[in-house]
This record gives C-alpha cells, sequence and structure tokens, in this order.
C-alpha cells in the first residue's frame, strides 16, 4: 500500500514545517503544503492528495472559502480543518461546511497523525 | 336796609301780594273806562242820527220848495246840544242848501260824501244821511259833532278811579304785611336756627315754633328740620364716641405696628441671608449643570424641552431655541441608526417618561441638528414636586462614540491577539512536542527535564488564552448565546460524564442528586459553568470525598449547586473569588493547572444569562457554589450571521496578456485568478455585468472568462452589449458556467473565438489550458496583424 498524500494549506510557515515533519516523522506520509488558499486549491485539484489539513484563518482566501472552491470543483478529498478558533459556535459552523474534523491549535505533534486518522477512519 | 327788605322772605311775600292786588285792580279800572267810552260813543252816534232825521225829516218840505229859510229853522234846531258845531242840507247834486254854524268855526264840508254812515275825523264826528220823498231822494243832510264833553267826563272817570285804586292798595298793603307773618315767621326761624348751626357748628339749637300748630307743610319742615338736628345731634356725639374708640385703637395698633416691624426687620435680615445662600446655591448649581461633562435636557409633560447645558449644547449641535414646538424625541430621537423613522408612538422610553418613569438606556442613538447621529447611554429621572406631582424629567446623555470604539478595539485586540499568540504557540508546541519526544534524536535527561517544562508551560499558555478569549468574548457580548429549552438533569449529566475519569483519577466521588426543571439558556455555556466549578471541587479536595451535584427550581429561576468537601474558600475570599486572576492560594495556578479565570468566566456566562452566582461555606467542610439560571419563557434569539469579506485585486503588469474575470462568487475568482497568474496573465476581476462592461471598456483584455449568472444580469446581456463596440465585439470568450448552454444559446453568445466549459464537470487544468489556447489565438492573430 502505498504511503498517504497529505496536503498542509497554513499560511504560517511554520506551522506547515511543524505538521509536515511531524506527519512524516510519526506516520510517514507524504507532505505537500501550501501557503494560501488559492495556491492550496490549485495544487489539491491538480495533485488530488489523500486529505487536506486546512488552516482555517488566512489572509484572502480562509479555510472555509478553499473548502467551498474545492467542493464546487467536484474535488471529493477529504478536509480537516486546522484552527486557533476554539469556540463551540464555530465547531458547529464549521462541522455543518462538510469538513471530516476539526483539530485545535496548538495542536498536539505526537498525537496529530492519530487524530487525523481517526477522523478519516484510516487504519 | 333795602337788600333785607327786598331780598328777605317778608319783603318778597308782601311785594307779590301787592303786585298782585295793584295788577287786578289796573286790569279792572282800564276795563271800565274803555266800557265807558264805548258807551259815550255809541250814545253820540245815536243822538246824531236821531237829529240827522229830525232834520231831515222837517227839511223835505223846504228842499222841495226850495225854501232855504226853513231849511236854515229845521238846522237851527241843533242849538240844543252845544256839542253839535255845525250842521248842512245839500240837494241832490250835492250844493249846499243850507247851513249852521255854532261859532266855533268849524265847518262841515262842501260836498256831501259819496256814503251815508259816520264819519270820524280831525276830532269831529259828522254823520250823513238822505233826505227822501215818496222814496226818492232829494238831498243829503250833515251833522258835525265835537268830543269835548266825552273827553272831560273821562278825564273825571279816570281821576275817581286813580283814587279808589290807592285806597284798594293801601288796604291791600296793610292785610299782606300782617297775613305774610304766618308764613315768612316759620321760614325766617329756619334760617336763624340753620346760621347758628352753621356759625357754631353746635346741632344742640332748636327752631321754636311760634306760627299756628296747624299741619301744613310749613309746620313739616319745622318739625322735620328739628328732628334732623336732633339726629345730627346723636351722631356727632357717637361720632365723638367713635373717634375716641378710633384714637385708642389706633394708639393699640401702632404698637403692634411697631412690635411687627421690628420682627420684620429681623425676619428681613434672615431672608437676606437665605436669600444670599440661594443665591449661592444657584450659582453652584448652575455652574455645576454648565460644567457638567454630561448633557442634560430639562423636559416638560409635554415631552418638550426646557433646559439644556451647555455640554448637551455642544454634543447636539443645538440650541434650546431649536427644541421650541416640538418634542425631545422628534428632535434628538426621530430615526433608527440605519436612518429609518422611529416614530415617537413607537418608543417605548418616550411614553415611559411622560409616564412618569425612570428610563435608562446604554445602548441608543441621538441625532444631531447637522442630520448626523452618535450613539448615547442616557438616563431619565422624573421631575417630582413636594407634592409628588410629575412635572417633567431630566434626561442626563453621554455620548458613549469613543467608548464604544474602545470597547470595539479592545474586543478586536484581544481576538487578534489570542489569535496571533496563538498561531507562534502551535510552532513552539510543536517543535517542543517532535523534539522531546526523541524521533528527531534523544536528549540528555536534564535537556529532556528542561523540554518538558517548556511544553507543560506552553500548554498552560495556551489554556490561558482560550480562557481570556473566551472570557473577553462572552462580556462583549459577541457571542451570542443560542439560548433554548434545557433539561437541568441532562446538563447535570453531561458536565459530570465529562469529568468522571478526572474524578477517578483523583480519587473524587461524583453524587448527582435527582433534579428537574426546564431552563432557558445556552446549553454549551451551562455546562461549561458546571464543568469549570466541579473541575475545582475536584482539584482543591482530598482525596476519598464527595462533591455533590444538586439543584432546585424556584419561582422564575433553578439554582444549581456544587458542594464539596474540600478544604474550603476563606470567608473573606468568598465574595472576591470570581475575579479574574482571583486564586485562594498564589501557588494554585502552578500546582493544580488553572488559568485564574474559571471563576470569572463562569460569572459572565451566568450574568449573560441573567443570573447570579456565588460561593458559601458547606457544613462541616468544604464550600457550596451555587448559579441561578433563568426557567424557560419563550423567546427568540437570532443568530448573527458571519459575512466573509472581500478583498481587493490587486494591479498587475501592464506588458503581459490580461484576462477579465466575471465571476460572482469571489473564491472561485480567486483560484481562476491564481492559475492564471501561475503563467504570467495579467487579471482582472468583475463581480458583475456591470462592472464586466465597464472594466472591458477601461483594459479592453485579452479575454474575458464569463460566468452566466450575475447578480445584476446574466452573461447574455453582456455579451450583447459588449457586441455593439467595434473592437470590443471581437475579444476572445470563455463561457464558463454551471449550467450546460444549448446550441441555441451558444450561437447568442459568440463574441470573438468563443469556447464554452461547464464548471461542475471541469476541474481547473481543464480552464487553465481553455485559457492558454484561447490565449494563444490572440497571439497569433496578433502577430499576424503585425506581420
Amino acid at each position: 500500500m502505498p504511503p498517504k498524500q497529505i496536503l498542509v494549506i497554513d499560511d504560517e510557515n511554520d506551522i506547515q514545517e511543524v505538521a509536515r515533519l511531524s506527519l512524516q516523522l510519526t506516520e510517514n506520509w507524504i507532505v505537500m503544503s501550501a501557503n494560501s488558499g488559492a495556491a492550496g486549491a490549485l495544487l489539491a485539484l491538480s495533485e488530488e492528495p489523500d486529505a487536506i489539513l486546512l488552516d482555517v484563518m488566512m489572509p484572502d482566501m480562509d479555510g472555509p472559502s478553499t473548502l467551498r472552491v474545492l467542493q464546487q470543483q467536484g474535488a471529493t478529498i477529504p478536509v480537516i480543518f486546522l484552527t486557533a478558533k476554539v469556540q463551540p459556535a464555530d465547531r458547529q459552523k464549521f462541522m455543518q461546511l462538510g469538513v471530516r474534523g476539526i483539530i485545535s491549535k496548538p495542536f498536539d505533534p505526537l498525537t496529530l497523525g492519530q487524530q487525523i486518522r481517526a477522523m478519516l477512519a484510516w487504519e | 336796609m333795602r337788600s333785607t327788605w327786598t331780598h328777605s322772605i317778608r319783603g318778597k311775600l308782601t311785594a307779590i301780594t301787592m303786585l298782585t292786588s295793584a295788577a287786578a285792580m289796573l286790569l279792572a279800572c282800564a276795563l271800565f273806562v274803555a266800557q265807558h267810552v264805548v258807551d259815550e260813543r255809541a250814545e253820540l252816534d245815536m243822538q246824531l242820527q236821531s237829529f240827522g232825521r229830525l232834520i231831515a225829516a222837517q227839511s223835505e218840505a223846504a228842499l222841495t220848495f226850495g225854501d232855504r229859510k226853513a231849511a236854515e229853522e229845521a238846522l237851527s234846531a241843533l242849538r240844543a246840544n252845544p256839542s253839535f258845531l255845525a250842521g248842512r242840507i245839500y240837494t241832490d247834486r250835492g250844493v249846499p242848501f243850507a247851513t249852521y254854524r255854532n261859532g266855533t268855526g268849524v265847518a262841515v264840508p262842501a260836498v256831501p260824501r259819496t256814503a251815508d254812515g259816520i264819519i270820524r275825523r280831525d276830532g269831529l264826528v259828522e254823520v250823513f244821511l238822505p233826505i227822501t220823498r215818496d222814496g226818492e231822494r232829494i238831498g243829503t243832510v250833515c251833522i258835525a259833532s265835537g268830543m269835548k264833553d266825552q273827553r272831560d267826563r273821562l278825564k273825571s272817570d279816570i281821576q275817581s278811579m286813580a283814587l279808589i285804586l290807592l285806597v284798594c292798595l293801601l288796604a291791600a298793603f296793610i292785610l299782606s304785611w300782617r297775613l305774610q307773618r304766618s308764613i315768612s315767621g316759620p321760614v325766617v326761624e329756619l334760617a336763624r336756627v340753620a346760621d347758628l348751626v352753621s356759625r357754631n357748628k353746635s346741632f344742640s339749637v332748636r327752631a321754636v315754633h311760634t306760627a299756628g300748630h296747624g299741619d301744613d307743610e310749613i309746620d313739616n319742615l319745622m318739625i322735620g328740620f328739628n328732628s334732623m338736628l336732633a339726629e345730627l345731634e346723636q351722631r356727632d356725639q357717637k361720632l365723638v364716641t367713635y373717634q375716641t374708640q378710633l384714637e385708642m385703637t389706633v394708639a393699640q395698633r401702632t404698637t403692634q405696628l411697631t412690635l411687627a416691624n421690628e420682627e420684620l426687620l429681623v425676619a428681613k435680615n434672615a431672608a437676606e441671608n437665605v436669600a444670599a445662600i440661594n443665591a449661592q446655591l444657584a450659582r453652584q448649581s448652575a455652574l455645576i449643570l454648565n460644567s457638567a461633562t454630561d448633557g442634560i435636557l430639562g423636559i416638560n409633560l409635554g415631552n418638550e424641552a426646557t433646559f439644556i447645558n451647555p455640554a448637551a449644547v455642544r454634543m447636539l449641535g443645538m440650541t434650546l431655541d431649536d427644541f421650541r414646538g416640538t418634542t425631545i424625541h422628534a428632535t434628538i430621537h426621530h430615526s433608527h441608526p440605519d436612518g429609518k423613522m422611529f416614530p415617537e408612538e413607537e418608543c417605548a422610553n418616550t411614553l415611559a417618561m411622560r409616564r412618569g418613569q425612570p428610563v435608562a438606556n446604554a445602548d441608543d442613538t441621538f441625532w444631531r441638528g447637522d442630520g448626523t447621529n452618535f450613539p448615547v447611554e442616557y438616563s431619565s429621572t422624573p421631575m417630582l414636586d413636594e407634592d409628588g406631582n410629575h412635572l417633567g424629567a431630566v434626561v442626563v446623555f453621554r455620548d458613549v462614540t469613543e467608548r464604544r470604539a474602545i470597547e470595539k478595539l479592545k474586543s478586536e485586540f484581544v481576538s487578534t491577539v489570542s489569535h496571533e499568540l496563538r498561531t507562534p504557540l502551535t510552532s513552539i508546541r510543536g517543535a517542543l512536542g517532535l523534539l522531546s519526544s526523541g524521533l528527531l534524536g534523544t536528549v540528555a535527561e536534564k535537556g529532556q527535564r528542561m523540554l518538558e517544562i517548556a511544553v507543560a508551560n506552553t500548554d498552560r499558555l495556551v489554556r490561558l488564552i482560550n480562557d481570556i478569549l473566551d472570557i473577553e468574548r462572552v462580556e462583549s457580548g459577541k457571542v451570542e448565546l443560542t439560548r433554548g429549552r434545557i433539561d437541568a438533569q441532562t446538563v447535570v449529566n453531561l458536565a459530570r460524564e465529562g469529568l468522571q475519569s478526572m474524578a477517578d483519577q483523583e480519587g473524587i466521588r461524583i453524587v448527582v442528586e435527582p433534579v428537574a426543571g426546564t431552563l432557558w439558556g445556552d446549553s454549551d455555556r451551562v455546562i461549561q459553568t458546571l464543568t469549570n466549578l466541579i473541575g475545582n471541587a475536584i482539584k482543591f479536595s482530598p482525596r476519598n470525598t464527595t462533591v455533590t451535584l444538586s439543584g432546585t427550581a424556584g419561582a422564575t429561576e433553578f439554582t444549581f449547586r456544587v458542594a464539596d468537601q474540600g478544604r474550603g474558600v476563606p470567608e473573606e475570599k468568598l465574595a472576591s473569588i470570581f475575579q479574574r486572576f482571583s486564586q485562594v492560594d498564589a501557588s494554585d495556578s502552578r500546582t493544580k493547572g488553572g488559568s485564574g479565570l474559571g471563576l470569572a468566566i463562569c460569572q459572565s456566562i451566568v450574568t449573560a444569562h441573567g443570573g447570579r452566582i456565588w460561593a458559601e461555606k458547606n457544613e462541616p467542610a468544604g464550600s457550596c457554589f451555587q448559579f441561578t439560571i433563568p426557567l424557560a419563557v419563550p423567546s427568540v434569539e437570532t443568530a448573527a450571521i458571519e459575512s466573509i469579506d472581500q478583498a481587493p485585486i490587486e494591479e498587475q503588469d501592464s506588458t503581459a496578456q490580461s484576462v477579465l474575470v466575471v465571476e460572482d462568487d469571489v473564491d472561485l475568482a480567486r483560484v481562476m485568478i491564481a492559475a492564471l497568474e501561475g503563467h504570467g496573465i495579467r487579471t482582472f476581476h468583475a463581480t458583475t455585468g456591470a462592472e464586466a462592461i465597464h472594466l472591458t471598456r477601461l483594459h479592453a483584455p485579452s479575454l474575458i472568462v464569463l460566468d452566466l449568472c450575475l447578480p445584476d444580469t446574466d452573461g447574455f446581456a453582456v455579451v450583447s452589449s459588449l457586441r455593439q463596440s467595434e473592437p470590443l465585439g471581437h475579444i476572445p470568450l470563455l463561457v464558463y458556467s454551471a449550467l450546460d448552454v444549448g446550441s441555441a444559446d451558444q450561437l447568442r453568445l459568440c463574441l470573438g473565438p468563443t469556447e464554452f466549459l461547464t464548471k461542475s464537470r471541469g476541474n481547473m487544468g481543464d480552464f487553465e489550458s481553455r485559457v492558454l489556447s484561447l490565449l494563444a489565438t490572440v497571439t497569433k492573430k496578433d502577430h499576424r496583424h503585425a506581420a
């Protein structure tokens, strides 16, 4: 079975790097990254990764907007939000957009892969 | 003497009597004489005529026969009366026939008068009579008589009359003199008494009633005069008595007045002091009102402004004159902040003010004279007089523009800071986590310990930031409570379940007593509050103790209780424990892992629900935290909808090929633009048909990517509009729509070289390649044109 491909979209390069390292080290996944919603959406449409870890608060095009564009483009890639918004109301709203899960920032790098697998029901 | 006489009543009465008598007698005498004269004349006339006829008869024959002698004899009969002075007989032709003269020289006329009868002239009386025979006139006889006899008799008559008159007048005078006394006597007496009264100013004299004891007007006058005098005398005496009394009273009153005056003087001095104090107070009041930074408006029962202080004038840009003839609602409260009219009858605050109820509003809008508005906080207090009558109200208001701005800034700041802090923390936490995990290689034991400390404190910092953000959002009202009906038992159970593992870890038993009640609130927030309280109870209780959850429903609210058997809260900290960063023991935040904001968050949540929270001592040990949440009442809360802001598209390099993206979905447009810019293509973006046409004219792009469904119009209208214009009508077009476009419609949508791509089936790769191929045709064409 080939390793999973994960796309991390976050405007913070440090966070991209931590997430990439974390997932590579703990799960051995192939991690791509993009630092804006638009770039991420283009990459997702062209590379079709197995899952997308999407930051919510980004300049210009935020997580929900990126998700909507992907949905409109017919992409069926599962999306997990990575967010600093921790309010229950926000969580509820995000879940209604059709994301597969929400991971709050800061995340634990050791359990990040586990959380993603649990949300996507991966073995 | 003459004046006394003529002016006295006696003289007047005598004179009246005398004059009356003399006049009567003179009249009588005159009438008598006149009668006498008439009688005398008649007798003379008769004598003349008798003699005339006699002579005429005697001279008839003489005349007939012309016997003058006989005629003269007949005339001589006239001698018998010496008064007859002359006589003559005329013939029928008027010629004197015979004449008689008395010797006095008096002559009768030479010719007879034409008419017979008696003629009086020159003191003579002449009579002419006809002489007839057998009825035929044969002549005329004339006799003249003097009037001396008669005059003599008249003279003697008048003399005797005068004598009689004199005698009579004398008698009348004597009688009247005697008789007038009966009238004049009392009058004179009255005059005398009146004179005495006026001269002596005394009413004690009386008129003496000497004359008869009759009952005539004079007597009555006398009696009346005396009784009048008596009465006047009596009045005079009374007057004197009154005067005496009056003088006494006046003296008495004067004394009283003097006393009162003295008292008044004292009072006046006191009043002047009070007035001075009042004036000072008024000055102070005015100073306070004028220097108050809050706007103050006095309004009457008609809701009209009656007073305005300088701060209000400054804030509203209006003076009291601007308020005249209109209500304050119509002047400064006439519209909602969005500009919609706000009729006075819909304004609950105005109605309450009119009813005399106090009103406070922390979030309202006032309008200035120039039509702008500002947010205000105001309170209206009813004005009552001493008797409790409602006179109007005093409205005190404050411009809260600045405060609102600061609140907004603070809220944004906290939100931004939380996010901005969390972002680097994510990297730090992640990096530390990876380091401490050993995945990146082993670290020395001490280094490992340090990494663990760093991880634990990063976690603590994250909790702190979460809590700060949480409390800020609840307090600023930014997070609307999503209220609904909550079952008390359900929330208690959920909170307990969430903490069961922690309790097990700490060796604490959680006991849930059965509770019953339906609340009105945000269940997540109520659970959060319970969780915080239970978590605290677990943290601060020794092992093998019990935390008890219970609750009771009151009339309008439900009270939750979380009781523990821990060390309890010292009495003096019970009230302050809900303040931020307030902990019973300063070391707790480290050992127990709390942020110090848990109870403050609980308080914010409970307050936002309209409830209360407090702590009590739990007997025999530990503490009991309680809070109330209102019981369910039907109400609807609408959730705010978050809007996604649209950032403007930046201008790109002008030398590149350009594409106009007409797409109302801003995010899709962003992805399309990102794809195009990846190929170095300059892009413009329009969200509406009008904007598309405008940008096409402005930039004449190399290609237009057109969505068919636009907010203001559709793609067909944009195409037909562009076709009108020659150079623009040939721009290549990519119709990129969610709709499948039929062949008939495809014709209508042709501009320059046109292609169609359906959104739902396409992907970005298709889109990019289509755009690039269309642009390539343009480039070729351009090159051809250039060649």
